[in-house]
């Protein structure tokens, strides 16, 4: 099976489609398809409306609480696993049985249900009494290839679950769609986890491991990949906060991407959207296209996604003179015939993502252009810490005046991460907020808080009255370096932003800061041994190793059973990997532990748990020209800050 | 049409095009892409239907994975047990318990019935870190031992008490809830739990938000250790749906105050302070900062073409007779979005006017293409270069061209150059 890595991964969903059919086969003849619209363009990328029919959907719906009878008895929602949704497809399956029993005895009524049933599904099927009448289905379609070296679930509400209400239940389909892609590509020999989530998925990898292996034993190391990253959003933040200087991460900023693919709606960005609006009239519909994000279709895109913005128009520019030259005019009537068999069709469409990039282009210089230079400014003063008293002021007359329901907070955030704010600061822009869009998303600055985006100052002439003295120390404002010793310890913080070259990732934020993802990349890329990496990694706290190394360490054959009956407390499991500390004596007998870090092939996966965007793709692509390596970057989906926000809400 | 017609239309004339330059502007770039071959239609071009169906290449699944593994993704995905292993039973034991949960397979959590294992299937279940299992073990937990027991549990497992109260906040029970967050000494958790719940349950319903909110506000903010900014913020929040119930109109049901104010300024602008809905009595009663209602005020009268109401407002005549503007909004921020709306140029010139520095003054006079701050800047400069190069972009006999001229011909000046 030696097929490029590349194929192997558009092939995926072949097995995704597999599953669906698997599924499909179960819910009778003839059938009606009810979809939620989140899903259809995630839904495209597995099959078409053809293969469908053939698998024996009649029609297809879009999900809407209001849909009355539809044209077959048999009818299969599908839906993400949603609580709320998930509610609502019961209370209008109960509506119909209402009107008709009868239909509660034909086993009509199925939910595919994205990436899983949890148990929570079930009771709630029961209490409704619905339990025997209709039939629940996991479906966990696999990673999908939106891009070149680009893979994503699509699970775009997977951030709001984990890091906003913390519920983990959902973590365990990251483990599955790993544990399925390592059937296709071999098991990487080394797997490093950074963060607790990120943590629970390679335990839980370890578990689908140990539980199959009697059927399916293949304990040779990948061919296809080197090395498994597994990284929590939580353990950089910055880099969604930030605004991204390159193509691809302002198209974001602009426009709705969803599923790799743009909504190139230049009356209606994402920038207006989100501003107040004084205006009584309501914006119509306008005609927008859809752009596919994808290098292999759009060639033009593959060169400038990663481009800095300031470079992109020339790019576009010279494209147009090289296409100008092709003057057909000039062309006898063979040659005529020949172009437009051969290349007509290729120019018109390069034409065409020609003209879309253009408006694109200028749509972002017409939302970005007035702010952008100051916004980037006040933003790397944020990052080294300097002038708050300005970086302060910069945003409270944003606050005051162009505020931005998901942008200003964003801006918030990072001035409490890197600088923190005073109570009376906090406070002041929270009022602000509140007045702006109303004071029902009083809430919404809790969530920050619990997720980690927002440090909450208190109040601490109220707190030396109401608590005894030795709490003192915790109410006391933090060491407000913390963001900066950390990353300056890792070299995130060039000293001369001004003057990096194309060759260090920071120019996705203007030279201003290096994306961690790309320093771990780096860091394994670049050591010879166990103990360079441990070395260059240690001030990173939730970095655990596993894959072989974690083979090599059991204590005879440690099983599943014998790890959690010796468990200890409030302790982490370990299954999957382990604590580099525990390492150190390893590492000090065989520094080089079995070659561990000559990766063969030099080829990495980082799965990003909770969003990657597209500056951190872009700066890995640094890294991977640095060191000659590949590095696939895959998440659950593509987000940027403005959706982190978004999803607090 | 023909090619050198689509070149000497004035359209394209008109933005006079140089292909010499090394770089093409973008209305360059899009009359070339926009450029249509003979026999192509025209609508193609902006429509995208004939592109997303590139065929992507694929291995066949078979030389993907073998079917045996097939089976098994199958098997996994399904959450049933293996064919071969239903027969035999393995004794129920916790870790076996545990995973069933994770592989999402059928499990027999009543066989649990000491403390001591529904305490290991709890810890288990936390170390594992399935977020189903966790919530599984909780909820079981819940319907078999004693209330307290559990609160006693899940206070020392801070993950899966955070699955348990997301568990409560999407099921919308929300006196448990606050029950269990009172019980853990986390009132203003329960405070801020009980608001999240009523505004999302109650819509835009004034009336019930009303009541549930002066309720909440009553009962829950007023506990020890409540954030007295967050209780300040939720008292607004009822005075500022007191006037809306007052105002008793449907398209500022639950709208924001700015939102509100912009209402009252484009309907009842010249009601004075004390009248209900008097923009001055609003902005008063929500305790609006200077900034966001002259933010307001520009936005709401320049978009309805008021722009007297505006000049009056924001501009001061000095005591030798010149207009200065006077408002809360920075300079700078100011004229961008007056230069968005479209303001006067001399509303623009009286707002270049406060800039103390020369050289910034210049610059934005500049870039908002303010032509008679330009020319009276060069002139005060004595810098008869730059404006006569000045000069050459500006429209001939435009009233700006003339005021140029006339400055370059005036003799009380002493150019320096």
């Amino acid at each position: 099976m030696d097929q490029p890595l590349n194929l192997k991964l558009s092939s995926l969903s072949l097995i995704s489609q597999n599953k669906l059919q698997n599924i499909l086969s179960q819910c009778g003849e003839k059938k009606d398809l009810i979809i939620d619209p989140s899903l259809i363009k995630a839904l495209e990328r597995i099959c078409g409306v053809t293969w469908l029919r053939q698998h024996g959907v009649d029609k297809i719906y879009k999900m809407d609480p209001q849909l009355g009878p539809t044209a077959n008895a048999n009818r299969v929602y599908f839906i993400p696993a949603c609580i709320i949704k998930y509610k609502c497809v019961l209370d209008q399956i109960s509506s119909l049985i209402s009107q008709n029993p009868s239909i509660a005895d034909v086993n009509g009524f199925h939910i595919i249900i994205i990436p899983k049933v949890l148990n929570s599904f079930d009771s709630i099927l029961e209490s409704k009494g619905l339990y025997g009448v209709v039939k629940l289905h996991a479906f966990a379609w696999e990673l999908m290839v939106l891009d070149d070296q680009l893979l994503s679930l699509e699970l775009p509400f997977l951030f709001k679950q984990l890091f906003v209400d913390q519920n983990q239940s959902l973590l365990s389909g990251v483990a599955m769609s790993l544990w399925t892609l390592f059937h296709v590509t071999g098991r990487p020999k080394v797997m490093c986890s950074f963060g607790k989530f990120s943590a629970g998925v390679l335990d839980m990898l370890e578990i689908y491991n140990e539980t199959y292996s009697r059927n399916f034993v293949d304990t040779n190391n990948s061919r296809d990949i080197g090395a498994l990253l597994v990284i929590d959003r939580t353990q950089d933040y910055a880099s969604s906060l930030l605004t991204p200087a390159t193509y691809s991460g302002l198209l974001k900023e602009i426009f709705s991407i969803n599923c790799g693919f743009l909504d190139l709606n230049v009356k209606d960005t994402k920038v207006m959207k989100g501003k107040l609006n004084f205006d009584s009239e309501q914006s119509n519909e306008s005609k927008s296209t859809a752009m596919p994000l994808d290098s292999s279709i759009d060639s033009l895109y593959a060169e400038i996604k990663h481009r800095h913005f300031s470079e992109v128009l020339s790019v576009l520019s010279s494209k147009a003179k090289l296409l100008k030259n092709e003057d057909i005019k000039a062309l006898g009537i063979q040659e005529m015939k020949h172009f437009v068999a051969t290349k007509l069709q290729q120019v018109t469409l390069f034409k065409q993502n020609l003209v879309n990039h253009v408006l694109a282009c200028e749509t972002i210089i017409s939302e970005m252009s007035n702010r952008f230079e100051n916004l980037k400014l006040t933003e790397t003063e944020m990052l080294n810490n300097r002038n708050k008293k300005t970086n302060y002021n910069f945003l409270d007359e944003n606050f005051g005046t162009e505020i931005h329901i998901y942008n200003s907070l964003r801006l918030m955030c990072l001035l409490s991460l890197t600088q923190g704010l005073s109570y009376d600061e906090y406070n002041t822009l929270v009022n602000k907020y509140l007045l702006a869009f109303g004071y029902k998303y009083l809430y919404v600055f809790n969530n920050l808080i619990n997720s980690g985006l927002l440090i909450q100052p208190s109040n601490i002439k109220l707190s030396l009255n109401i608590s005894n003295l030795s709490n003192l120390s915790d109410k006391l404002p933090k060491w407000q370096n913390e963001f900066q010793t950390a990353a300056h310890k890792l070299k995130q913080l060039p000293s001369k932003p001004d003057d990096v070259g194309k060759s260090s990732p920071s120019y996705v934020f203007n030279g201003g800061y290096i994306p961690l993802v790309a320093i771990i990349c780096n860091a394994i890329l670049t050591s010879e041994s166990l103990s360079e990496v441990l070395t260059k990694l240690s001030t990173l706290t939730d970095f655990k190793i596993g894959g072989v190394i974690n083979e090599k360490l059991k204590d005879g054959v440690e099983t599943l059973n014998e790890k959690l009956s010796n468990l200890k407390v409030s302790n982490d499991l370990e299954f999957g990997c382990k604590d580099p500390k525990i390492l150190s004596k390893v590492v000090k007998s065989d520094p080089n532990f079995c070659n561990l870090f000559q990766l063969k092939p030099k080829t990495i996966l980082v799965f990003v748990i909770g969003g990657v965007n597209y500056a951190e793709i872009a700066a890995c692509e640094v890294v991977q020209t640095n060191t000659g390596s590949k590095i696939y970057i895959a998440s659950d989906c593509v987000s940027n800050g403005s959706d982190l926000i978004a999803a607090h809400m | 049409m023909d090619d050198d017609d689509y070149w000497n239309t004035s359209d394209t004339k008109a933005k006079a095009f140089s292909f010499d330059d090394d770089v093409l502007s973008p209305q360059e770039i899009l009359a070339i892409g926009q450029k249509t071959y003979p026999g192509q239609k025209e609508e193609s071009i902006f429509s995208s239907s004939s592109i997303s169906t590139v065929k992507v290449a694929q291995i066949p699944l078979m030389s993907l994975v073998t079917p045996k593994v097939l089976d098994l993704i199958l098997l996994a995905q399904s959450g049933k047990d293996p064919a071969q292993e239903q027969s035999q039973e393995s004794p129920e034991t916790v870790a076996v318990t545990l995973k069933r949960l994770v592989l999402g397979r059928r499990c027999a959590l009543h066989v649990h019935r000491t403390m001591k294992s529904k305490t290991e299937l709890l810890d288990g279940a936390v170390a594992i870190g399935d977020g189903n299992a966790i919530l599984t073990v909780v909820l079981f937990l819940i319907a078999t031992l004693n209330k307290k027991l559990v609160y006693e549990l899940l206070s020392s497992r801070l993950i899966a008490l955070n699955h348990y109260i997301s568990f409560l906040q999407n099921e919308g029970k929300i006196t448990e809830l606050t029950d269990l967050l009172t019980m853990l000494g986390r009132s203003p958790d329960a405070a801020m739990a009980h608001f999240q719940h009523a505004v999302k349950t109650q819509g835009n319903n004034v009336d019930g938000l009303l009541r549930k909110v002066t309720n909440i506000l009553a009962n829950h903010f007023n506990q020890p250790g409540v954030d007295a900014h967050q209780t300040k913020m939720v008292d607004a929040y009822v005075k500022l749906l007191e006037w809306q119930k007052l105002a008793n109109l449907p398209e500022l049901s639950n709208r924001s105050a700015l939102q509100c104010l912009a209402y009252t300024c484009s309907r009842h602008w010249t009601e004075g302070a004390g009248a209900a809905m008097s923009p001055l009595t609003l902005g008063q009663r929500q305790q609006i900062s200077p900034l966001q209602f002259d933010w307001v005020v520009l936005n709401v009268h320049a978009k309805s073409g008021k722009w007297d109401i505006l000049e009056s407002l924001f501009t001061k005549k000095d005591w030798l007779g010149r207009s200065t503007v006077s408002s809360h909004v920075p300079a700078q921020c100011l004229l961008r979005r007056l230069s968005e709306l479209g303001a006067s140029s001399r509303l623009m010139a009286a707002c270049l006017a406060k800039l103390p520095s020369a050289d910034e003054r210049l610059a934005l006079a500049l870039n908002y293409k303010v032509h008679c701050v330009v020319i009276q800047t060069y002139a005060k400069q004595k810098d008869r270069l730059a404006l006569t190069n000045y000069k050459m972009t500006l429209n001939p006999q435009s009233e700006e061209y003339i005021l140029a001229e006339n400055t370059l011909r005036d003799p009380s000046i002493k150019w320096k150059n």
